[in-house]
């Protein structure tokens, strides 16, 4: 797998959480897992389909994610309840469409389907038959994470 | 959802629509998240989106008619922008005839609706702005 692909969803974060929170994000070091594993507390998943096919897990911790929607409706928000929820399955939607207009550029055409969003620590969902990589990110709000699994279709 | 004024494009008209919309979808965002019973909120939940389904349309309509009046080379773009987020209000308000105005379908909408709004004015709508400041050229 190759590293643009990664890179162009990073720079979709960097301008989304820019434009929409007025944060910078600042990535970590990249890793290599073994399988993708929805283990945080709010997760988002969002398939790929085209020139590359898989699939990218947005993780975030409870905490990250009210204080993302707070930022936005300047309300104070207790809980992941359905608003919260697709607030934040939008954020990622956002993200996804930003990453996908930068993959163009690089000479992939994509297409992503809606986000599912999966609530709730340990559901695990484990989708890919290849490895995938893993982006840390880090906020002043808290640190999530970015998996991505996709091949490319020749 | 707060106003800002980095949303602004310097066109008198189209801003202030902005302005209305933010200040309609946070009110139904309040209401929507109070800690009153369903219920009771309900009417004022219908009014609020009665109040969108229109505006929005409006809005569209006018922000439309300006790109094409300035020549604005993104217009094509942008109108499918606008009828890709119609369709989706639409489906929305087929489905809370279906479930009856349903708590958690309108809280989904509401949680889309603030995110796609925010977005869309930060972003794609300041490309108007920076175009017509170009002096209208590409």
């Amino acid at each position: 797998m190759k590293a643009q692909y990664i890179n162009s969803f990073y720079k979709a974060v960097l301008d989304v959480f820019r434009l929409m929170l007025d944060i910078n994000p600042e990535r970590e070091e990249l890793t290599v897992v073994d399988d993708m594993i929805a283990g945080n507390e709010a997760n988002v998943m969002i398939g790929i389909t085209g020139d590359l096919a898989g699939s990218v897990l947005f993780g975030f911790t409870k905490d990250m994610t009210l204080e993302m929607v707070k930022i936005m409706s300047g309300m104070e928000m207790k809980k992941l309840d359905s608003f919260v929820s697709s607030a934040l399955g939008e954020v990622v939607n956002i993200i996804s469409g930003n990453a996908v207009t930068n993959l163009s550029k690089e000479g992939y055409t994509c297409d992503i389907s809606p986000p599912q969003v999966i609530i709730g620590e340990n559901r695990s969902i484990s989708m890919a038959t290849e490895k995938a990589l893993t982006l840390p990110i880090k906020t002043e709000i808290g640190k999530f994470e970015i998996n991505i699994s996709v091949r490319e279709n020749q | 959802m707060m106003w800002k004024e980095k949303y602004k494009i310097g066109v008198e008209l189209i801003d202030g629509q902005h302005r209305e919309l933010f200040r309609r979808v946070s009110d139904f965002v309040k209401t929507v998240q109070s800690e009153d019973k369903w219920d009771e909120k309900l009417s004022k939940v219908k009014e609020t989106l009665e109040f969108m389904k229109a505006y929005v349309i409006t809005h569209f309509d006018d922000e439309e008619a300006y790109q094409k009046e300035i020549g604005y080379p993104g217009y094509e773009r942008h109108r499918q922008i606008h009828q890709r987020f119609k369709d989706e209000v639409q489906k929305y308000a087929e489905k809370f005839q279906e479930e009856s105005y349903s708590e958690e379908t309108v809280q989904e909408f509401g949680g889309k609706l603030m995110a796609w709004l925010i977005n869309h004015v930060a972003g794609e709508d300041q490309k108007i702005g920076d175009f017509q400041n170009r002096g209208g050229s590409v």
